[in-house]
């Protein structure tokens, strides 16, 4: 045992620079599987955390019934508070609105999954004394608010950010007009103060009540209970079910997670895109690990069989090289913590401009080191042990006998599952149903295996792509060029692997980026129909339907339609069993004036439009967006119960319409329901049209001049708002960029790694070239060809499979999220990821061509 | 030295020396050689393992660089060139055939022996004509296609030859040409590398171990802890392969 960890050791010694490059390969392997994990848990996370310190330390909480659409009642606090078990019972009402100074240049609250475009001043109305037990209140200066005065604490970021002090004022818009609050205490930033991203403030309840006209009304009623029957779960699922039968139907006793599930399900188009991620990492990742380790071996193939010739027996074999693995790939993934780490800190950061931003959690923990550790140390054994076996298998004499090999033809058998691989993939993904919770693991599982077979095909394709490459590199680097591009075709299985990375990685960015421009284009597409118009005026607080009236009566104003927007629950038995979120937006239109405007595009395959908008001027009736029809199953024709202020109502289905606005249900109903069904009116936004001749800036100054200091209405173009939107999308996507960048990185050294070894083998051959009359620019020329012919097997092949895959990613996201997309092409992102390619393997080629040029000839050519 | 002489001369040491250094110690692998060669001339190097004849057959090919003295090639001081107008020298002037073949294994006979052309950046058409005739002088018609894992050692040494002399170098250089193959294959190539030295007018240097290698050349040069100790020159294009024996046993005594 001894001497095979001598020899091991002796070996990875005189070795360093081989055994350097094995581990950096290990370690970004490690590092790259490590930082996803982290990212994607600090994610859901930080989320959760969000939510656990806004709902504290209650453990039970009571919400509104879903059998009715009111708030609770205060009436129901002493009830309650009289159940056994509970020892503090804190109420709390929560209304949106804004401070008065920034009614001007608000933007409408756009959610797209569960991102906002500006935001509302979320405004809670608490009971100053009990609500700090349910809660975590870090004053970082001042004192609570005291009951029944016009006082509020604020979290202090936001406090610097609008320039208040301690004992200002803050003034906030009400439905008569602006109250004002003095502030009396400013949070540190945790707890309460992370709630709404940090735009909130907490006032006490009966002040919030008052001016905001909801006196006696509550949202929630948050329960502390003893700590006896909170560390149990069955006391505390028994206090939970007296209490719903204490307050029936008044109202719904939760446990407080239910909203950080509901969050997190809005975050579930990420967290699929980060886990596929993750997949693919640990795939490159072990590609990686394979390439250095299957190369190490196999060129110490004659070594193996000098040590098998001196008496050494195939165990013993076998274990030298597994021992020199484990030490490697034991360093070579303790280092990639580190930097997996640093890179997951990066991540976070990118993330942070689409998600929540909430420092302090980064979600390390020892199981994910485990299992990055795990996949570096055991990839690495795995592809060493696959190359040493083979080794143990050759006869002393044989192995002596090797030589070097001009070039090896792939087995057909491996090409031909190769095709096998693909179409499998291919079939599963487009040839079979799945049901929805078996979709992302088949298609993530169908998706590796495409890029598997793929992979396998490349031994087959170096034999002609070759030929395409030696054609450009003979074309860039002349004669000498010829002959880098040919060395491909020597070391096949190296040239896969390293093709292979820089398929995964182009595959990457080209599929990414070419949804991210079909989904900007039909974003873009369904802003110009359905909102339509020119401006938008609008106003935190809803605005009377007669101000319609005025605007229309405004210079240049053609037309001006109005919608409404209330948040409505449906009644659970519309929706299918275990549906948590049951809240959906309702936007009520006057279809005559909004079609003149404005469009909706319906997305049922027998869809009548003409048909759809009469039944639904008809009355009962709704719209719903294609989301909610993927989501509930729900189709034309089926019915669907809202609960309304005035009970249970059923409504017909008069057509399935394109939306983008989010994860949440949205539903568009005529205003004669609104009167009739919800007993509301009003307009929290009128979309105007500009009259030919007048331009929109000039309508939009007459109506400001007119009416923004009197009523805080807002304005904006269309333009301006589309603007807004699609540079929301455009950050979303960027998290996705910046792990394609990562991608890349990987190829990048795969290139690295694969032309050191080639080097480092051939320079006995180098030298040879040199003694003959090849120049030192002339080598490195020639290695900068076998790049060049790496980057165009690469670049074909990701442009292949990003083509492919995009295609794909467009049908996950229809078929997960219930959008509408459809593919489109877009030469771009194509030319961006064969530029890419191109230039990774170039200059990951400047260090090993150097390293060529260097060659000593006589060291080179001197012993066999 | 005449005049005559002096135009005859390609090659031309002066006081070459080569010491490596290795930590504290010096290895003194040559030590003040002073040697001239002829153009046309086959110049064989003999000496026992370590003597010094790579080394001074790397010194005279620009492969490596004197720690003191000059090699002239052509009159040119090779110490006053660069290493990219060296380079140029060796694939202009030189040709070097080596013990192990150093073909490149991915590339056939025709294209191994075109190699130097190619570098230099030479249009196949160019050159065609003249590599098929070389390997018909080497006898490899037949086998123009094949790749150096699909050929003997004794054919691979014929293609090495081929490409030391495509570029019609004024001096091919070999270390040990024959030292891998058997004695027949010894011979033939023998034969064939003065046949072919013959026809170019091509200068050789050529190390070997083997006196009857030795006997092919117009002169035997005999090396010792990296000094001259001896020649012989021959007649009639041999040197007698008794006398080098004689020489040899006369310095093992
Ligand atoms: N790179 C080097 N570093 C140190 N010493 C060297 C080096 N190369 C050669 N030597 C020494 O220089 C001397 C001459 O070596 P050289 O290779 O020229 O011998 P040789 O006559 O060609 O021997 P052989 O017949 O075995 O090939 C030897 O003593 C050798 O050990
Ligand atoms: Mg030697």
């Amino acid at each position: 045992m001894h001497a095979l960890w001598f020899i091991a050791l002796r070996n990875l010694s005189q070795r360093k620079f081989r055994a350097f490059l094995t581990a950096i390969g290990v370690l970004l392997g490690v590092s790259v599987v490590l930082a996803i994990e982290v990212t994607n848990q600090t994610t859901i996370d930080s989320l959760r955390s969000v939510f656990d310190r806004a709902a504290g330390q209650a453990s039970l909480l009571v919400i509104p019934s879903s059998q009715k659409d009111e708030n609770l009642k205060q009436g129901l606090l002493p009830t309650v508070q009289s159940v056994k078990g509970v020892a503090v019972a804190a109420p709390s009402l929560r209304v949106n609105t804004l401070p008065a100074d920034e009614a001007g240049d608000w933007q409408i609250a756009l959610n797209l999954n569960g991102v906002a475009v500006g935001s509302f001043f979320l405004l809670y109305g608490i009971d100053p004394a009990l609500d700090p037990q349910v809660r975590v209140y870090v004053l970082a200066e001042g004192r609570m608010p005291q009951a029944g005065r016009y006082e509020i604490v604020l979290p202090r970021k936001y406090a610097e950010e609008k320039k208040l002090r301690l004992g200002n004022g803050l003034i906030l818009l009400t439905p008569q007009g602006t109250a004002r609050f003095k502030i009396t205490g400013l949070l540190a930033n945790e707890g309460v103060a992370l709630i709404n991203d940090g735009v909130v403030g907490f006032a006490p309840l009966k002040v919030v009540q008052e001016s905001f006209h909801l006196e006696g009304q509550l949202d929630e009623i948050a329960i502390r209970t003893s700590e006896t029957i909170s560390s149990k779960p069955a006391l505390l699922e028994e206090l939970k079910r007296s209490l719903q039968q204490r307050i029936g139907k008044n109202g719904d006793v939760v446990y407080p997670d239910s909203r950080g599930v509901v969050v997190s399900q809005m975050l579930a188009t990420y967290q699929l895109g980060l886990s596929f991620f993750s997949i693919i990492a640990i795939f490159v990742g072990s590609f990686l690990v394979y390439n250095t380790f299957s190369m190490t071996v196999s060129e110490r193939i004659r070594e193996i069989g000098m040590l098998r010739a001196i008496g050494m027996s195939r165990k013993q074999v076998l274990s030298t090289v597994l021992i020199e693995a484990f030490v490697v790939a034991f360093f070579g993934s303790l280092a990639g913590i580190p930097l997996g780490i640093l890179l997951a800190r990066g991540l976070i950061r990118m993330t942070d401009a689409v998600i929540t931003p909430s420092e302090e959690v980064f979600s390390l923990s020892v199981p994910i080191i485990l299992e990055a550790l795990a996949v570096g140390i055991g990839v690495a054994l795995l592809s060493a042990l696959q190359p040493a076996i083979r080794a143990s298998r050759i006869s002393p004499l044989e192995a002596l006998r090797v030589r070097a090999k001009s070039d090896t033809k792939p087995a057909k058998a491996i090409w031909i599952t190769g095709f096998c691989l693909i179409a499998f993939g291919y079939f599963v993904i487009y040839g079979m149903s799945w049901p929805e919770h078996w979709m992302f693991p088949v298609g993530s599982i169908a998706v590796l295996t495409i890029f598997l077979g793929a992979t396998l095909t490349v031994t087959l394709a170096i034999q002609y792509l070759e030929l395409i490459s030696r054609r450009l590199a003979a074309k860039a680097y002349g004669s000498e060029g010829r002959l880098g591009s040919a060395n491909v075709r020597r070391t096949v299985g190296r040239t896969t692997l390293t093709v292979a990375s820089l398929m995964v990685s182009l595959t990457m960015i080209i599929s990414i980026n070419s949804v991210a421009t079909s989904f900007k284009k039909d974003m873009g597409d369904w802003i110009d129909s359905a909102l339509g118009g020119d401006l938008y005026v609008r106003s935190a607080v809803t605005m009377r339907q007669s101000f319609g009236n005025q605007l229309r009566s405004v210079p240049g104003v053609a037309v001006v339609t109005p919608t409404r927007v209330l948040e409505v629950r449906v009644a659970p038995e519309s929706l299918p069993k275990d549906t948590l979120q049951n809240e959906f937006y309702l936007y009520a239109i006057d279809p005559d004036t909004f079609r003149q405007i404005a469009d909706l595009q319906f997305t049922d395959a027998q869809a009548d439009p003409e048909a759809s908008w009469a039944r639904l001027k008809r009355g009962n009736a709704v719209f719903i967006s294609n989301v909610t029809a993927e989501r509930y199953r729900l189709k034309t024709g089926d019915r669907i119960t809202i609960l309304t202020p005035r009970g249970k109502h059923s409504f017909t289905i008069a057509g399935v319409v394109l939306d983008f606005t989010g994860q949440r249900g949205v539903m568009y109903t005529s205003y004669q329901d609104l009167q009739t069904y919800f007993g509301e009116s009003g307009a929290d936004r009128f979309t105007l049209k500009v009259a030919p001749g007048y331009s929109v800036d000039q309508v939009a100054a007459e109506i400001e001049s007119r009416y923004q200091k009197r009523r805080h209405i807002s304005l904006q173009s269309t333009r301006e708002f589309k603007q807004s939107v699609l540079n929301l999308v455009e950050s979303a996507f960027r998290l996705f960029d910046v792990l394609g960048l990562i991608g890349i990185l990987i190829g990048a050294l795969g290139v690295v790694n694969t032309l050191t070894m080639n080097v480092i083998e051939r320079q006995r051959e180098i030298g040879a070239l040199r003694s003959i009359g090849m120049t030192r620019l002339q080598v490195m020329r020639m290695i900068l060809a076998e790049a060049l012919a790496h980057g165009t097997m690469g670049g074909i092949y990701g442009l292949l499979f990003g083509f492919l895959i995009a295609q794909v990613m467009v049908l996950a996201m229809n078929l997960m999220i219930g959008y509408n997309l459809s593919y489109k092409f877009n030469w771009q992102p194509f030319l961006i990821g064969l530029v890419i390619a191109f230039l990774v393997a170039q200059m990951a080629a400047i260090g090993p061509a150097q390293r060529a040029a260097r060659v000593n000839i006589i060291e080179a050519i001197k012993h066999e | 030295m005449s005049v005559e002489t002096l135009k005859n001369e390609v090659l031309r040491t002066e006081h070459l020396t080569k010491i490596y250094r290795m930590g504290e110690v010096d290895v003194v692998a040559l030590r003040d050689v002073n040697f001239a060669v002829r153009r046309g001339e086959f110049v064989a190097i003999m000496g026992a393992s370590g003597s010094g004849k790579s080394t001074l057959l790397h010194l005279l090919g620009g492969l490596d660089t004197p720690t003191e003295g000059e090699v002239y090639l052509n009159g040119q001081a090779l110490s006053k060139l660069s290493d990219d107008q060296i380079t140029l020298l060796r694939r202009q002037k030189i040709g070097f055939i080596f013990q192990f073949y150093n073909l490149l294994p991915t590339l056939n006979a025709v294209e191994n022996v075109a190699l130097p052309l190619m570098i230099d950046g030479q249009h196949p058409s160019q050159y065609q004509a003249k590599v098929t005739e070389l390997l018909h002088l080497v006898r490899l018609e037949g086998r123009e296609t094949h790749r150096p894992d699909q050929l003997s050692g004794g054919q691979q040494q014929r293609v090495a030859i081929a490409r030391a002399f495509v570029n019609q170098p004024e001096i091919v250089l070999a270390d040990e040409p024959t030292g891998n193959l058997d004695s027949r294959s010894g011979k033939a190539i023998l034969e064939l590398l003065k046949k072919v030295c013959k026809e170019f007018r091509t200068t050789v240097v050529m190390v070997t171990h083997d006196p009857k290698a030795a006997s092919y050349a117009d002169r035997v040069v005999f090396l010792k802890d990296g000094q001259i100790l001896n020649e012989i020159v021959g007649q009639n294009g041999r040197v007698p392969f008794e006398q080098i024996m004689d020489f040899m046993a006369a310095l093992e005594a």
